[in-house]
């Protein structure tokens, strides 16, 4: 047999034929022997029979080295061609192994193998790499070294569970340092094995997870600025899911509505929240909302479990995808400290109208009391003339009644008059009726017959026949006009050369406006003032809050109507606002 | 005219007095209307002063009652206009306030009475009375006064002359000496006067020469 090893194989080969050589040498030299032994002439068989022999072991021999040297080439072959495959199979392994060495270095990966203690046995190029180490700096290191301080003792405790549970994969993140003290977060899948000699190792495979954490982190924070910006401006966001009929809320419409927090909610349980009153009317909103498909926007109160109003403003958009199976995405704002402040505001302004009322009303106290002591000295007279009837002999009688009747209206005259002072100094609710522009002019006019005489001013009236009704606080209106009507009084006050005359007309200017105009033939209104008239505190006058104008604005304009100021084509200034007329009544 | 009259309609002649009411308050006319008629006495009323101007005025004694404040034109304006037409008739003003500078205005202005509404019945009617009176008397003087305008008319020049001279309190003497004729030419001069101003004696005669405005300088020229 063949030895196995190919060196020793060749070696005996050469033997083999050194064998056979020697082997046909010692045949010719048994030869010469037996020619030298038997001698030169031999008997004849014997000597044939020798040479025979001879010449058959020679020929043997040479039969013999040529099979032998066949054998031996075919074997040479047969063994330089296994030497050939073996080279190959080794250099494919060494070119396997390199990759595989390839692959390990350079992997986006990186890879650590730590002893028990922590120390690193092994780690990757890739990974000595993104830590700015070089490997001779890690290898034989502990691996805390690439941990910052504080998370030092969580790689400890990591490590510490892999190793009890050996086998088993365990996956963390952790944050990292870099040798140039930059931070980096990684996510690390870990498993602990035994090696041979029975030591257990940890094979951390690790991959830098930077990007994605500050992503997390920046949409965690703009979460968080979300929540925050909903919590500051009171504005929750909702979805509303029909199917379901589920809400899905942010945190600040749990907290609108008073609700803990839960991944959705019961739309049946949210409308138990909102005020009986408003109630139907929301419910008609949504539901019109939902069959059309359209945006909705409306305002309601919630009773919220302590007896307690809010008052919320939702605007929701329709979503026109509804494959995440939100048919409805919307903001409800907390608007209770705002219609508070509304509220609080109309009060202050309603208290301030009152003021400027009273402050008009106190004035004109000559003209009112003017206006109340004309039909007393009337009535006084009258009883005094009826009084003298029935003295006479006979009274008679005709007269003292018709004189009683005088006295009558004359009382009642001077009643109203004070009814209407009253009206005027009372703070009243705001309180719309459709009443008679006419009327409400008539109404001022009297109060002011005696201011009108005091500053020499006449008063002509042109009011429309028949104007329809204005919808109206009729104290209000009055309120508007005897303030025109004073202002274009003082304006008139510097003029001496022409008669001081105030015009108040009425009529139709459109089919649903009524026009009441108060026309001076005062001092004008220079233009560059003309826009800070209605300013609240402007004034042209010595006395006065200057709120009178900027009062009469907002009336008007809370009657839906405007206020405006222009000029005269001759002297003065024109005073006109406009009202919507009340047709619903008419038509 | 305070009292009650037996029967107002005997006094409706030509000679009743009239009371002129202008006020613009409808009420307040009636109201004394209805007074002055209880009392008997003739009244006509005006809402403006422009009305009761185009109304023709009976030559009686009469007396205006004028509200302070009237439209357009106030009260003590008009008063002011009707004295610069020569129009004098006693006016009682009536006011809704007392206001002092006012009544001064219209006191001076020779306002017979103002009256703060409601004023008593009986202040009116006094003042109506006192005005009424008041009327009657300038108009008896201003008959008189024209009695004598037409007397002096019949004077000569120099009767006139005579006239200033004497009820200056001058002697005969001294007045042919001053205008250069006889004493005697003096005397006829005198007798003649007399006789065509209707003069009783010599101080009805001053009286009349007071009356009529006439003193020495308005005689002749003095030398």
């Amino acid at each position: 047999m063949l030895p196995m090893m190919r060196n020793q194989t060749m070696k005996s080969w050469r033997s083999a034929e050194q064998w056979l050589l020697g082997s046909m040498v010692l045949a010719l030299a048994v030869a010469a022997f037996i020619w030298l032994v038997l001698g030169p002439a031999p008997a004849a068989p014997a000597y044939l029979t020798a040479v025979a022999l001879l010449i058959a072991s020679f020929l043997a021999s040479l039969v013999m080295m040529r099979l032998v040297g066949a054998s031996r080439r075919q074997i040479e072959a047969a063994l330089h061609g296994r030497a050939r495959a073996e080279q190959h199979a080794t250099e494919a392994l060494r070119h396997s192994e390199a990759q595989w060495k390839e692959v390990f270095e350079h992997n986006p990966v990186m890879y650590f193998m730590v002893d028990a203690a922590g120390t690193v046995l092994s780690v990757n190029t890739f990974g000595a790499a993104q830590l700015g180490y070089p490997l001779s700096e890690l290898l034989g290191q502990s691996v805390l070294k690439v941990f910052p301080a504080e998370e030092q003792h969580a790689a400890r405790s990591n490590v510490a569970i892999c190793l009890e549970n050996i086998g088993q994969t365990h996956s963390w993140e952790i944050r990292k340092v870099r040798k140039d003290g930059s931070a980096l977060w990684v996510r690390e899948n870990a498993k602990a094995v035994r090696l041979l000699d029975g030591q257990p190792i940890v094979l951390i495979a690790c991959e830098d997870i930077t990007e994605r954490k500050q992503a997390e982190n920046a949409l965690r924070q703009s979460e968080m600025y979300l929540a925050e910006a909903q919590r500051l401006s009171h504005t929750g966001s909702f979805g509303w899911c029909a199917n379901s009929d589920e809400l899905i809320w942010s945190e600040e419409t749990f907290r609108i509505f008073g609700f803990d927090r839960a991944p959705s909610m019961k739309r049946a349980t949210v409308i138990r929240r909102i005020h009986p009153d408003d109630r139907a009317r929301v419910l008609r909103t949504t539901k019109r909302a939902l069959s059309d498909r359209k945006d909705f926007e409306h305002g309601y109160r919630l009773l919220m479990p302590d007896g307690s109003v809010k008052h919320v403003h939702v605007r929701a958009h329709a979503v026109k995808d509804t494959s995440s199976g939100i048919d409805f995405v919307g903001a409800v704002s907390d608007v209770t400290a705002r219609k508070r402040a509304e509220a609080e505001l109309h009060e202050a302004q309603r208290n301030l109208a009152h003021v400027t009322r009273v402050t008009a009303l106190g004035e004109l106290a000559a003209s009112i009391a003017h206006e109340v002591n004309q039909p007393l000295a009337a009535v006084v007279t009258n009883a005094a003339a009826c009084l003298r009837w029935l003295d006479r002999e006979p009274a008679n009688l005709k007269e003292a009644r018709g004189i009683l009747q005088s006295i009558i209206n004359d009382g009642n005259r001077a009643g109203e008059v004070i009814q209407r002072v009253r009206g005027l100094a009372n703070k009243t609710a705001n309180q719309k009726a459709p009443l008679q522009i006419n009327e409400v002019v008539n109404e001022v006019v009297s109060l002011v017959q005696h201011e009108l005489f005091s500053h020499r001013a006449a008063l002509r009236l042109e009011l429309a026949p028949a104007l329809p009704a204005v919808l109206a606080d009729r104290i209000q209106l009055q309120q508007v006009i005897l303030n025109l009507v004073i202002n274009g009084i003082e304006a008139m006050q510097p003029v001496k050369d022409r008669p001081r005359e105030l015009v108040i007309r009425t009529r139709q200017d459109e089919p649903r406006q009524i026009l009441v105009a108060v026309s001076d033939c005062g001092v004008g209104v220079a233009a560059e003032i003309a826009d800070r008239l209605f300013d609240a505190f402007f004034t042209t006058k010595s006395s006065g809050m200057g709120m009178g104008l900027s009062i009469c604005r907002s009336i008007v304009d809370a009657h839906g109507g405007r206020l405006s100021v222009s000029g005269n084509v001759g002297p003065g200034a024109t005073f006109e606002f406009s009202l919507p007329s009340h047709q619903e009544d008419s038509t | 005219m305070t009292g009650r009259p037996a029967s107002p309609q005997t006094l409706a002649s030509a000679e009743e007095p009239v009371v002129f009411v202008i006020d613009d308050d409808a009420s307040m006319r009636d109201a004394l209307s209805n007074l002055f008629r209880s009392v008997g006495l003739r009244v006509e009323v005006f809402g403006s002063a422009h009305e009761f101007l185009q109304s023709a005025l009976p030559n009686v004694a009469s007396c205006l009652i004028l509200d302070i404040r009237l439209p357009r034109l106030s009260g003590l304006d008009f008063q002011a206009e009707l004295a610069k037409a020569d129009i004098r008739i006693p006016i009682i003003f009536m006011t809704g306030h007392g206001d002092i500078p006012m009544t001064v205005r219209a006191m001076k202005a020779g306002a017979v009475d103002f009256l703060t509404k409601p004023f008593r019945d009986q202040d009116m009617l006094d003042a109506v009375t006192t005005a009424i009176e008041r009327d009657r008397i300038s108009r008896d003087e201003a008959r008189v006064l024209s009695g004598l305008h037409a007397c002096f008319a019949t004077l000569t020049p120099r009767e006139r002359e005579v006239m200033a001279l004497v009820t200056a309190g001058r002697m005969n003497k001294q007045i042919a000496a001053e205008i250069g004729i006889a004493e005697i030419t003096v005397k006829i001069h005198r007798g003649h006067i007399m006789r065509k101003m209707a003069a009783k004696s010599l101080p009805d005669l001053v009286r009349m020469a007071e009356m009529l405005g006439i003193g020495p300088a308005s005689g002749g020229p003095q030398t």
